[in-house]
């Protein structure tokens, strides 16, 4: 077998080019450092006090667990509520079309704060009514506590835009799928099943990904129903000690690194389920 | 249903809209037959095809395959339960090549091959492997049974396709512009795997542009144009003695494009 007698330039180009890419990168996150470096020595000329913030950034680790844990349980609920949501506004039948339309417009048509207040003020005032009407035990299920009600708040809401990205999804795998699985025989539920779900799921993924980072800030907006998650207990001491640039600068880095951590994650995701597509 | 015919379509109709598309068409093929359908673009052969296993909603009209007949008239509720159900028992006796390919890109190809089989048949996996092996071997393609089609050339995936619907072990194979999204080189390898079907006596249903196919292989050759039949014979009688102007124009066509093609087609 002979050797390709330009084989030594290919390497070469191939070095030189890692090389150059892993300059620009440095170069890149020396902005970020620099950038840094500039907020923070603005901040320390403005008499921010650097003491208090190592004191106190355990209080915001803390609330930092239950914000994790809301938009986990949400994000979980949305996903499921989106399924069938996207499956109900694609098919034939007229009841469901009628009720995911009805769902995703509603949900998006009005602000989730108002939302939240709807779920944790307005529906204990119903369940009080029926149970004056003297079904108590009926009633008592309209009284959630602020956790249940914030989660199920985020869910519905999410449910809804990801209803129309789980629907963009369902729609982008190409009719040949469908048709070449319906000629086997294939029922409409195993085709969505086996043959399109699989596939949507791939181009949705980093859709959901953007989502559940999206939905960890918007979570800070149940902590106007006392839940002691991070922007609760960021403002809660702020006010105490009138320390307010300083707890509201743990809370921001707290949820940048939550965020940073969740894209991390959706990277290896997305690279996992690019398996069968790879060449 | 007249002998021994496998599929009988009857006084078919289909509208698109307020298009025409197919004009009281009728056609039997019978058991091992190779019927070849070719006519210019528009004509309705696909639709036609498309009709037999219900891709296409037919507007009215017989459809009857391995004596499962359904009876189409504009009155016909196309979803309801027992439709449906008659339907897909038309769809057990049928398989579609598509021009397209269609296969699955999420799956390899063994799975592509044993995905039908198993949830449909309900087969046990082993057995559905064996089936599959089977005809991945009769198209020449086990030895990429491991392979995603991401991977395949588009010959390789027609082929994969040809075995997956071999495997539902279909009564008649529809090919519906097998060769058409092919460059020029691959066609040879998959009109040579359906040579070879028609030869182990496999009842064929050919929409194609595929003269040179057509004319070698055919027992019969059916003429489309402007939604209805307009000529049908042996290959022999058609491309030698065209009756109607527009198969002639058809052939005449096929002829003097053909000196530069015919290169490429006599591969096969």
């Amino acid at each position: 077998m002979s050797v390709d007698p330009h084989l030594d330039m290919g390497t070469a180009l191939v070095n030189l080019h890692k090389r150059q890419k892993f300059i620009y990168n440095l170069k890149v996150t020396g902005v970020w450092v620099a950038l840094i470096t500039i907020v923070t020595i603005g901040l320390w000329f403005l008499k921010i006090d650097p003491s208090y913030i190592f004191l106190h950034y355990d209080i915001i680790l803390q609330g930092a667990g239950t914000t994790i844990a809301v938009s986990l349980a949400s994000i979980l609920i949305a996903t499921l509520l989106a399924l069938a949501g996207s499956i109900a506004r694609l098919s034939s039948n007229w009841i469901a079309q009628g009720i995911s339309g009805f769902y995703v417009s509603l949900i998006r048509g009005t602000p989730l704060l108002i939302q939240i207040y709807f779920i944790y003020l307005g529906l204990p005032q119903l369940g009080q009514r029926i149970s004056d009407l003297g079904y108590p035990d009926i009633g008592k299920l309209f009284i959630l506590d602020a956790i249940p009600a914030g989660i199920l708040a985020l869910s519905l809401n999410y449910g809804a835009y990801m209803t129309e990205i789980f629907r963009a999804g369902l729609q982008s795998i190409s009719h040949g799928q469908r048709e070449a699985a319906i000629a086997l025989g294939m029922t409409p539920g195993q085709v969505t099943r086996k043959i399109i779900l699989p596939q949507a799921i791939r181009i949705i993924i980093p859709d959901v990904g953007n989502q559940f980072i999206a939905m960890q800030k918007d979570s800070a907006l149940v902590s106007v129903m006392g839940v002691w998650e991070i922007t609760y207990l960021a403002n809660h001491y702020a006010r105490r000690d009138s320390k307010y640039m300083e707890m509201f600068l743990i809370a921001a880095t707290a949820y940048w690194i939550l965020t940073i951590i969740s894209s991390y994650f959706q990277g290896i995701l997305e690279k996992r389920m690019a398996q069968a597509y790879e060449r | 249903m007249s002998g021994d015919a496998i599929v009988s379509v009857k006084n078919l109709h289909k509208w698109f809209g307020m298009l025409h598309v197919l004009q009281d068409v009728s056609i039997d093929v019978n058991l091992r037959e190779v019927v070849c359908i070719i006519g210019r673009s528009g004509s309705g052969k696909s639709t036609m095809l498309r009709c037999i296993n219900f891709l296409e909603e037919p507007s009215q009209g017989v459809i009857e395959v391995n004596k499962i007949r359904v009876e189409i008239t504009p009155k016909t509720k196309h979803h309801d339960k027992a439709m449906n159900q008659l339907v897909r028992s038309v769809r057990l006796e049928t398989g579609m090549v598509f021009q397209e390919f269609n296969l699955f890109p999420h799956m390899n190809v063994l799975e592509n091959v044993i995905e039908a089989p198993m949830i449909v048949k309900g087969m046990d996996r082993a057995k559905a492997i064996e089936i599959a092996e089977f005809n991945l071997n009769r198209v020449g393609m086990l030895f990429k049974k491991d392979e995603y089609p991401l991977r395949l050339s588009g010959g390789q995936k027609q082929r994969v396709a040809i075995a997956r619907a071999l495997a539902m072990e279909p009564k008649v194979m529809l090919f519906d512009e097998p060769t058409s999204a092919l460059d020029p080189e691959l066609i040879g390898e998959v009109l040579n795997v359906m040579k070879v079907l028609a030869n182990e006596g496999m009842t064929m249903l050919v929409v194609t542009h595929e003269m040179g196919f057509a004319r070698e292989v055919a027992d019969r050759v059916v003429v489309m144009a402007d939604g209805q039949i307009i000529e049908e014979n042996k290959p022999d009688e058609i491309f030698r003695a065209p009756k109607d102007a527009r198969t002639k124009a058809l052939i005449d066509r096929y002829r003097s494009g053909k000196s530069e093609q015919e290169k490429q087609e006599s591969a096969f």
